[in-house]
């Protein structure tokens, strides 16, 4: 797609010369008000929220004090109290296990399956079929799968276990706890990964589709084995786009909550909790705004740094490829 | 490497892609026949892998009770509401971005919008919770929930009709202009017929994102305005999950954004994947 803009030499002489009147631009605001309202809706409703929870971090805000408005100023302790938290650490430790077995799974699965489905499926309407098919999880509501996996994950008559039974894995009388304490982030993240190994694939897939069948055909009349075009062509042409499904899957992944919520509320006991899902316990539930305030900054700060490494690369990609 | 290895591992990925298709069909599969299960039969001892009495009572169970019915309903007024404002105002802006602000003030602005999508919701949910509470209508309403939604549909639906917008040749807006076409009439006529499939797939996917939320309307909702993610756990009585009517519910939930989808599905995968790929 080349998104070359005609250069402003080729206007005709009345669009270089217009003023107002019978004209788009009736006035040079009119476009600063189109922006304008969005930017002050997301001004409302992001902006606004975050210099609240910056002058909250800083109070010990809490049901009480929220509800007498008598809170005061504490300093950083509210941030001393969240960093020196055992139930934080813990809850990274999890996040990062959680970004290993989620994140980085899906995308090499989406990846994997993406390549073999475009590369080894002939038939044309079975390609898509099977491309709808593996698809499908994304765009269930992530509340209903989790009810599902949570149902399908039970131990004592659950399908999973039966199915292991079935299959000869699991002994008749052996029951695995998925939900229990020593398995339920492990449940979490299998529930994740069937529902969202479907974007890296679908990103992958699209990305395989546009890139020019050209190459492949002169690799082919080369006599280029199958796994050097995919090592020396479709790997390196595809590198920014599995570049990209990866980051955007990490930043969906750090603030991870949904099926927390669904599957176990946190438990068993405080083992399933992630660095997010604290934030909303301690905010919503627990009712300790101060200190909900310093997480989410803290949140806030490391999503902003992801987000403009981000972006960055993007633009560059973007410019790379000029698509934009 | 011989030609037998080759096939074998021809074959092995290709078993692989079916196995996944199957890991991906079969919680499916069960949440289809457990809608059709009695209770009794759900909690045997062995989950049958076929029901052995078909329930479609399940169904008409879920549209005769009143609290079901109200929090899909719910659901539509919330998504849609929230569909139309964040097509309007991404419409909007993108149309602006797109055609007149392309300096570096207009990129900078775009990529911020952008990046709002990006926003951890933690760092929104709290302070809302605490200012819808003091506004007349309350946390637990329509409005709430359809502004909220905005924090993550208009930064899509305003960065996707940009990039439609760019799409659209300018030279049909400029051909119209000379035969005299007033402004208004041009970007009616000509502009937005030209990026209409384009809006299509912005109000799809902005559609599916309100619909499936979930969060927010946890934390914020749930008396008055309850969505069907909220409505699930009522299901439960005391100690006793109905399986069989949770599960034909989430069936009836998911059977809009699925079929959408797959009806849709050229618009959606260029949405997503100008969504996606373009930012």
């Amino acid at each position: 797609m080349n998104m070359q803009q005609t250069p402003n030499s080729d206007y005709p002489e009345w669009f270089k010369n217009r003023k107002s009147g019978n004209d788009l631009i009736v006035s040079p605001l009119i476009p600063w008000a189109m922006v304008g309202l969005p930017v002050l809706v997301l001004i409302a409703i992001v902006i606004y929220p975050t210099i609240w929870m910056g002058y909250h971090a800083f109070q010990n805000t809490n049901m009480m004090s929220l509800f007498y408005n008598n809170y005061e100023y504490v300093g950083w302790s509210n941030f001393y109290n969240v960093i020196t938290s055992e139930r934080m650490h813990e809850s990274i430790y999890r996040l990062i296990q959680y970004l290993i077995f989620g994140a980085c799974l899906e995308v090499l699965l989406g990846t994997i399956l993406a390549l073999i489905l475009y590369e080894m499926i002939k038939n044309e309407f079975l390609k898509i079929m099977l491309l709808i098919l593996m698809v499908m999880p994304m765009m269930l509501p992530p509340s209903i799968v989790g009810v599902l996996w949570k149902f399908l994950l039970q131990a004592y008559n659950g399908a999973i276990n039966h199915l292991l039974i079935n299959i000869g894995i699991l002994d008749s009388m052996e029951r695995i706890e998925w939900l229990g304490a020593q398995y339920a982030l492990q449940s979490i993240t299998i529930a994740d990964v069937w529902q969202w190994t479907a974007l890296p694939l679908l990103i992958v897939y699209s990305g395989r589709v546009s890139l020019p069948p050209a190459i492949y055909e002169a690799a082919k009349v080369d006599g280029a084995p199958a796994w050097m075009v995919l090592k020396r062509i479709t790997l390196p042409m595809l590198k920014e786009i599995i570049a990209i499904a990866f980051i955007i899957r990490f930043m969906d992944a750090y603030k991870f909550v949904d099926k927390i919520y669904v599957m176990t509320s946190g438990g068993p006991g405080q083992s399933t909790e992630l660095p997010v899902f604290i934030a909303f316990q301690k905010g919503i539930r627990e009712v300790e705004v101060g200190e909900a305030a310093a997480y989410a900054w803290l949140i806030f700060v490391f999503a902003a740094v992801l987000t403009t490494l981000f972006l960055k690369y993007l633009k560059n990609v973007l410019k790379a490829q000029a698509f934009a | 490497m011989s030609k037998s290895n080759t096939n074998l591992i021809k074959f092995l990925l290709l078993v692989f892609l079916f196995v996944w298709v199957a890991f991906t069909l079969f919680p499916l599969y069960f949440q289809l026949i457990t809608s059709f299960k009695p209770v009794a039969e759900i909690n045997a001892m062995v989950p049958t892998f076929w029901p052995e009495t078909f329930r479609p009572s399940n169904y008409t169970g879920i549209f005769a009770d009143p609290g079901s019915l109200k929090s899909l309903i719910d659901s539509i007024i919330v998504s849609i509401s929230n569909t139309i404002l964040s097509l309007f105002l991404g419409t909007l802006a993108g149309y602006a971005l797109a055609r007149y602000l392309k300096g570096v003030v207009g990129e900078n602005l775009s990529f911020w919008i952008l990046s709002n999508r990006m926003f951890p919701p933690v760092a929104v949910i709290i302070p809302m919770f605490f200012l819808f509470d003091a506004t007349p209508w309350g946390t637990d309403s329509y409005i709430s929930l359809i502004l909220l939604y905005l924090v993550f549909n208009l930064p899509l639906a305003t960065w996707l009709m940009m990039v439609f917008f760019r799409d659209a040749p300018r030279e049909l807006e400029e051909a119209s202009y000379l035969d005299g076409y007033t402004p208004l009439r041009t970007f009616f006529r000509v502009t937005l017929p030209l990026v209409f499939p384009g809006m299509i797939s912005v109000a799809m996917l902005c559609w599916i994102f309100a619909w499936n939320e979930y969060l927010f309307a946890n934390l914020l909702t749930g008396t008055t305005v309850k969505t069907f993610p909220v409505h699930i756990p009522s299901f439960t009585q005391g100690s006793q999950t109905l399986w069989n009517l949770v599960m034909a519910f989430s069936m009836v939930a998911m059977i809009p954004p699925v079929g959408m989808f797959i009806i849709l599905r050229k618009y959606m995968v260029r949405g997503l994947s100008l969504g996606v790929v373009k930012g």
